[in-house]
């Protein structure tokens, strides 16, 4: 890719207002505002899942801590390193585009991307420890206990569904970046996307300490 | 265009800071998980966890500068998750044994 097409050759500002708005700074406050009521839904459904996760716990404590101690804890961290470090590359995107800095936008939504999918890629690697570990509830599972069924139940639905969101989010980066290639940005859209995948991270940030730092005393 | 690159550089520095602070909580965290805390573990985690929520939504999704209208929601949809949890406990927590 030439530099020329991530310069000023695309002045995203000069871009007009969509209907029905009258200016940029209302069509982007519109745009966050509907981010958060989304967002709104979202912490209620991860919330149903948290709340699940937290009644489990209080039932059955020991084994919640016992089934905890065979998550791979450094994969977590690293995963949790890897996520924050994504919102560091994305919250510069989102702010980048607002002086103008096209190529560090275009720079940091690529290594937002690109660190999603290395999350992925990681996880993936866990999910497949974790199966050669006999750690899917049913025929065979590793971990004595009732509770621990439940606590890997649970594990594997609020990684998997945080993954999907992950996923959705790194397709659309991706496809944001390659688009800025050959089109102005439009300044509203992109705290948009930064809302959504900050949202996402801070899902993680609790779903390290529950499933991954119990029973570690 | 010295401008926007002094602009640039405040802007890695300040959201730096909190990506800084994010991973050092991650460190405390963990630090905290090993301890041997009388079963207040899970409490002190959850802490740390919140403080780092409260760092990504006020520094990077950018509430501290959002108007109220956009706070509103935000806190709206965590008043809403209140109400589950405490209804919900409302119920478990005072079954008899």
């Amino acid at each position: 890719m030439s530099s020329a097409t991530l310069s000023q050759e695309h002045a995203d500002s000069d871009l007009p207002p969509s209907e029905p708005w009258s200016n940029i700074a209302e069509e982007t406050e519109a745009a966050s505002f509907g981010m958060w009521l989304f967002l709104g839904t979202e912490v209620l459904f991860f919330g149903g899942l948290f709340l699940s996760y937290t009644i489990a716990r209080f039932l059955y404590p020991q084994d919640f801590l016992e089934a905890a101690r065979h998550t791979d804890i450094y994969l977590g961290a690293t995963n949790t390193i890897v996520l924050l470090t994504s919102s560091l590359t994305m919250v510069v995107a989102v702010r980048g585009a607002d002086l103008g800095a096209r190529r560090l936008v275009w720079i940091c939504l690529a290594a937002t991307a690109a660190l999603g999918a290395l999350f992925l890629t990681i996880k993936g690697f866990e999910y497949w420890e974790d199966i050669r570990e006999h750690l899917v509830p049913g025929r065979g599972f590793a971990v004595q206990g009732f509770g621990a069924t439940l606590f890997f139940s649970l594990y594997w639905i609020m990684t998997s569904v945080h993954a999907v969101h992950l996923t959705v989010g790194v397709i659309l980066i991706a496809r944001l970046a390659w688009l800025m290639r050959s089109e102005p940005l439009r300044l509203p859209d992109l705290p948009v996307y930064g809302l959504y995948w900050h949202f996402v991270d801070t899902v993680w940030i609790f779903l390290f300490p529950l499933l991954y730092l119990a029973g570690r005393a | 265009m010295n401008g926007q690159r002094s602009q640039i550089r405040s802007l890695w520095v300040e959201s730096g800071v909190a990506w800084v602070a994010l991973i050092a909580l991650l460190a405390l965290n963990m630090a905290l998980a090993f301890l041997p805390l009388n079963g207040l573990n899970v409490a002190a985690n959850l802490f740390v966890a919140f403080v780092m929520a409260a760092i990504s939504g006020l520094f990077l999704m950018g509430l501290r500068g959002d108007s109220a209208l956009v706070r509103l929601v935000a806190i709206g949809s965590l008043f809403w998750l209140v109400v589950m949890f405490a209804l919900t406990f409302t119920d478990y927590f005072t079954r008899p044994v």
